[in-house]
């Protein structure tokens, strides 16, 4: 019974192309940036207006959701379905610093008082650099561990 | 080139690494699910496993037990679709030959196979693993998640089995 691999390795590698793509990587990233920026835009929007009629709320509250929503699913890409490698999350983890400084200077801009919107978007730019060390810190040392392989001879 | 330096390499995003990890470990990962189930099902779960380890990878905090690793997360996968089919992957799967062709039984070779399909799944997988993947007993301990001293008996056992089914076979 001498069967080959079926499906063979080649076959197995051009199946894997899908969850491995740059594109499936980056809608995956953006879908949760954008999703968890635009729930924290809106939701200060809506906290600073007074007096809104009844569809502005309803309106309001759709829209949070869809925001929601979006970050969900990026959040269920990132952590189940698509593979961040060491590089890819540093990129990730730059972009989200980018997304929450830029959320926390628009909502910042568009509401009054300012203050409350700024210690949001304060804690949330925080938690993206958090994720931006410790990505460049766990890179840093694959890197390293790599360079030490690569001098080390190759076992008989 | 060792797996643990292309492990390393596949984890910072190299896919030419990734590539090559493949194609060096997907005859024994097939191998293994081929001993464990039928040739439908093992091409199946062949690809659910390699999925499994694409998403997996990055998590992996040991490239150097990258092995153990691997193995355990073709067990898990080999598992949940017996347990799927079957309800328990224990018994009724014990009695189910995994491999079995009436013209491949002419040749020691394949007597061997049927014998080891015939064994029940505890003492096939860890025959299979120690002997055809070339795993030690500590490595099979780890991917079956049970003591090493187990693994040793379940060894024992299979060994006892396999060659009562041999001679049965033969005589």
């Amino acid at each position: 019974m001498d069967e080959e691999p079926r499906p063979t390795a080649q076959e197995m590698i051009d199946r894997l192309a899908g969850p491995l793509s740059p594109w499936s990587r980056v809608r995956a990233v953006v879908a949760l940036v954008a999703g968890l920026a635009g729930a924290a835009f809106v939701g200060a929007l809506w906290s600073s207006e007074e007096a809104l009629p009844g569809r502005t709320h309803l309106a309001f509250a759709l829209f949070l959701a869809f925001c929601l929503a979006w970050a969900a699913y990026g959040g269920w890409l990132v952590t189940r379905r698509v593979p961040l490698f060491a590089t890819d999350r540093v990129i990730a983890a730059w972009l989200a610093v980018v997304a929450s400084a830029a959320t926390t200077a628009l909502v910042a801009a568009f509401t009054t008082p300012p203050l409350p919107a700024l210690a949001v978007g304060g804690a949330f730019l925080a938690a993206a650099l958090l994720l931006a060390v410790r990505a460049h810190t766990r890179r840093a040392a694959l890197l390293r561990r790599k360079h030490l392989l690569e001098r080390r001879p190759a076992p008989d | 080139m060792t797996d643990e330096l292309l492990v390393v390499r596949a984890q910072l995003g190299e896919r030419a690494a990734l590539a090559e990890l493949v194609r060096r470990w997907h005859p024994r990962v097939w191998t293994y699910t081929r001993r464990m189930l039928d040739a439908g099902r093992a091409d199946d779960v062949t690809q659910e496993i390699w999925l499994a380890v694409v998403r997996g990878l990055p998590r992996l905090r040991e490239p150097g037990r990258f092995t153990p690793w691997l193995f355990t997360v073709a067990r898990r996968a080999v598992a949940d679709r017996l347990r799927e089919e079957y309800g328990r992957a224990e018994e009724p799967a014990a009695a189910e030959p995994a491999a079995g062709d009436p013209v491949e039984a002419m040749v020691d070779r394949a007597s061997l196979v049927a014998g080891l399909a015939a064994l029940p799944v505890a003492e096939r997988e860890v025959l299979v693993l120690f002997y055809l993947e070339e795993l030690t007993v500590e490595e099979c301990a780890q991917v079956c998640g049970i003591p090493p001293g187990t693994v040793k008996s379940r060894l024992n056992r299979a060994r006892r089995l396999l060659a009562r089914r041999l001679r049965e076979s033969h005589g």
